[in-house]
């Protein structure tokens, strides 16, 4: 049996984001001392390990309960899971694509920004910004 | 002529099924009017993000993200041809 830091050791975590997880309820301890120490087994480092990794692929805490919940179903397959992990790569490829037009916009800025030299308030840069939020303020009030 | 772009991924057992159903619906629209597409989203995912997709199974018509999700066949049948008047 290992104790909450041990644990947390075990999956390099500290351990607050182990006390986080059981509060998100995706962990428990196997059982309390006498004294109301937590004290967990092997599969609560299997587990942990577990959530760390999905969290390392871009999966949200509630996404993990969902995988651990079919992990643990006996209706569910692989398949199901699959399916998940799908859904996840289509987000991933939706936010790696509008951090791509961030990119790409900001290169633009940069490039259109050739004198270093310039005072703060002839910055094309600060100048471009200021009037995407006064359009966007626009926007809002004609909306 | 429309075309139906089913998107999901192969080994779906559930989706094949339905799919079947919604195919056919297409094919009794007549495939001079409707063009029938199964798009294997792992191979053409960057197609569907162009298209919006979120989720799998997703259908689009004419290149427009339609159904989230395989809609009943009645339903698909009204879109289609509310498109096809």
């Amino acid at each position: 049996m290992y104790a909450i830091g041990k644990l947390a050791q075990q999956a390099d975590v500290t351990p607050d984001t182990v006390r986080y997880y059981e509060k998100e309820g995706l962990l428990a301890p196997t059982r309390k001392t006498e004294a109301g120490y937590r004290l967990y087994d092997s599969d609560a480092v299997r587990r942990l390990r577990f959530i760390r990794q999905a969290q390392q692929c871009g999966f949200s805490l509630a996404e993990i309960g969902e995988l651990l919940a079919l992990k643990n179903s006996d209706e569910a397959c692989c398949k199901d899971v699959r399916s998940v992990a799908i859904g996840k790569k289509l987000q991933l490829e939706h936010k790696i694509r509008a951090l791509q037009l961030m990119s790409h916009a900001l290169g633009e800025l940069i490039t259109s920004c050739n004198d270093e030299a310039r005072p703060l308030d002839a910055c094309p840069i600060l100048a471009a910004l200021e009037s995407s939020v006064a359009k966007q303020a626009k926007g809002g009030r004609d909306a | 002529m429309l075309k139906v772009e089913v998107f999901s991924s192969p080994g779906c057992g559930k989706c094949a099924q339905a799919r079947d159903v919604l195919k056919e619906v297409v094919e009794s629209l007549g495939t001079d009017k409707v063009s029938w597409r199964e798009v294997n989203i792992l191979e053409e995912m960057d197609y569907a993000v162009d298209l919006g997709i979120m989720a799998s199974p997703s259908i689009a018509i004419d290149g427009k993200l339609e159904f989230t999700s395989l809609p009943r066949a009645s339903t698909l049948r009204a879109a289609l041809l509310r498109r096809l008047e």
